[in-house]
């Protein structure tokens, strides 16, 4: 992460120290609080304040009108065994990731590695294939919902012309799950525009050795592009994963949960919980406990991969 | 082709880039293009099928079988439509708001980057791991308490919410990028402006910002997708449907209200203008768009 400042910068630091810095270290000191003031300031007031305020929440019942009232670990406890959506959400969830990530790097860095060959008209693909993820996530999610829809949606009547079996795509509770994870699919070109930057600073003589050596494609595939490009793999993972587990828009505009239980993923329960529809009392509290068992999930995620990052990615020695 | 790695904002700035090279082209010509084809099509298919979707009459879309062209062209939708959900009243509210992050988000970020990477102070290491360990954090986490605080000061149903924390470097990622981009000028620079007596506000207003304008045209594109394109946050925040931005307006628009049928062919047509300003940023500014990505990939490559 920190390669790009060796080099060049390295140097001016060395004269730094040595130089006119030390001259000028007051002003320096006071410049950069005010320049990072707001920025501290903002760390201060929206990142810690309130992960401290969520956790002491977690142990609370607590509608938003009347102070909360602590109840230890009852939220857990209630989660955990009497409350019939937590399951399932849990469930729903770990569905969507493990259908959604694996599905995603595979794609994006097979699209990644089509788009890096040379063709009039790359450019062409690269773009089109980009162009979904700068689209309004409302304004692209809501044409798929209709593009599934089974009477009139543009999906089965390509499918039924072809004379391939259609399906219930979103209303069916087998296949809703699948179509949330489709329409999430079609916005793959995030994933491949990073996998792109890799595959590009892989150096050229590396490929050019392994062809002198006659090896084979899908040698070179395993034996060099993959360790050259395992970083930017597991950082991938680890972006991939915490973002699917914290799915939000896609199930709530196309299924809003349904049918069943089938796609309403923790973050709709969440969502539902503490800021339920006009009548309902929020449960605050509860909410704030289903937050922490997505962020301690998160972070077991984070956690787990950066530890078995050394079994599969590569690290040059040399490099610092 | 070549123009990603040569023109990464951070990796361009700081490593040689090897020249023009031979790409291995791994499939014969036919099938490059036949798949090159499929890919393409399964990208522009749903957008066209939207225009038309917009251009049928309201039954039309209900057609058994579906046709994929409409009968008659109803250009109407594209009046009738907007003026379904105030489309002039939420755009602006949606230019508003975003304007005001774009603005906030970049200023901050620039600033703080500016601190972290070239002023010495106590504590400078510290926040940078707390910046960008802060864009590991899910966002999920701080949205109850922070409702409860936007309630308690009376910024509920306000666009304060969503404007403010741009203003106090909301976006953590913007921090990281705008810090290595001002890793990669020469301090020599620096050195020169302060022997002619310039100030830090001066160096970096005169001399840092016009040397950093493509990263800070990247961010400020990266911040408006991600306040244009926002939908949770307005969704918590806005109840009065006259302060809504075009993201929960044009969700509202089919939620099915009171068992009516949602209108597709009106949804359509304004779901393009909705669509129109990315998507003209995205064709006018695309390297940028694809920069910002770039340099993440690049960044951490080591």
């Amino acid at each position: 992460m920190t390669a790009v400042t060796t080099g060049g910068p390295a140097n001016r630091k060395r004269g730094r120290t040595r130089g006119g810095m030390s001259r000028n270290a007051g002003s320096d000191v006071r410049a950069a609080y005010l320049f990072i003031a707001p920025a501290v300031i903002g760390f201060l007031v929206f990142v810690g304040y309130p992960l401290i305020r969520s956790f002491y929440l977690a142990l609370t019942k607590y509608n938003g009108l009347t102070d909360p009232v602590f109840v230890g670990l009852g939220n857990f406890r209630r989660l955990f065994t009497t409350d019939p959506a937590f399951w399932p959400a849990l469930r729903a969830t770990g569905y969507l990731v493990l259908l959604y990530v694996p599905l995603s790097l595979i794609l994006g860095l097979a699209l990644a590695m089509f788009c890096n060959q040379r063709f009039a008209g790359v450019r062409v693909v690269r773009t089109l294939a980009y162009l979904p993820v700068v689209l309004p996530a409302v304004a692209t999610i809501t044409l798929w919902k209709f593009i599934l829809d089974p009477q009139v949606g543009l999906m089965n009547t390509i499918l039924d012309r072809l004379g391939l079996p259609t399906s219930l795509w979103l209303q069916s509770s087998t296949m809703s799950m699948p179509s949330v994870v489709l329409v999430m699919l079609w916005g793959v070109g995030g994933t491949m525009i990073i996998f792109l930057a890799a595959l590009q600073s892989v150096p050229t003589e590396l490929y050019e050795a392994a062809k002198v050596d006659g090896a084979g494609p899908w040698s070179v595939f395993f034996r060099i592009t993959m360790p050259m490009i395992s970083p930017i793999m597991l950082l991938q993972v680890i972006l991939q994963t915490t973002a699917a587990l914290q799915t939000f828009n896609q199930p709530k505009i196309l299924t809003n949960g349904g049918p069943g239980f089938s796609t309403k993923v923790l973050m709709l329960s969440i969502y539902e919980n503490g800021f339920p529809t006009l009548g309902r009392i929020p449960q605050l509290g509860y909410a704030s406990a289903q937050v922490w068992v997505l962020f301690v999930i998160i972070i077991a995620v984070i956690a787990l991969t950066a530890k078995f990052s050394s079994l599969w990615t590569y690290s040059d020695s040399t490099s610092d | 082709m070549t123009a990603l790695p040569t023109e990464t904002t951070v990796a361009g700035a700081t490593q040689s880039v090897a020249p023009a090279k031979k790409k291995p082209r791994l499939i014969g010509t036919t099938s490059w293009y036949v798949v090159a084809l499929f890919i393409c099509a399964v990208m522009v298919v749903p957008l066209l099928w939207m225009i038309t979707i917009g251009l049928k009459s309201r039954t039309a879309v209900f057609d058994i079988p579906p046709k994929l062209l409409p009968h008659e062209w109803t250009w109407s939708n594209f009046i009738n439509g907007p003026k379904a959900i105030h489309f002039p009243k939420l755009l602006l509210n949606s230019f508003v708001i975003t304007g005001l992050s774009v603005i906030g988000g970049v200023m901050t970020a620039m600033m703080a980057g500016y601190a972290l990477a070239r002023l010495r102070f106590p504590g400078r290491k510290m926040w940078f791991y707390l910046f960008v360990g802060s864009m590991l954090l899910p966002g999920v986490v701080g949205l109850i308490p922070l409702f409860q605080m936007y309630k308690s000061i009376g910024w509920y149903d306000t666009w304060l919410p969503l404007i403010v924390p741009a203003f106090l470097g909301g976006n953590p990622l913007f921090i990281f990028l705008a810090r290595q981009y001002f890793l990669a000028i020469p301090y020599s620079i620096d050195e020169a402006a302060k022997i002619d007596g310039a100030g830090h506000l001066r160096i970096f207003v005169s001399v840092m910002l016009p040397l950093t304008r493509p990263a800070w045209l990247t961010m400020a594109i990266l911040a408006f997708q991600a306040s244009w394109n926002d939908y949770l946050n307005p969704l918590v925040y806005l109840y009065s449907s006259g302060k809504w931005p075009l993201s929960v307006g044009m969700a509202s628009f089919i939620s099915p209200f009171a068992g009516k049928t949602p209108d597709w062919s009106y949804y359509m047509a304004t779901n393009l203008l909705y669509m129109l300003p990315p998507l003209i940023i995205f064709f006018a500014a695309q390297r940028y768009f694809i920069q910002g990505l770039g340099a993440l990939g690049s960044t951490n490559q080591k």
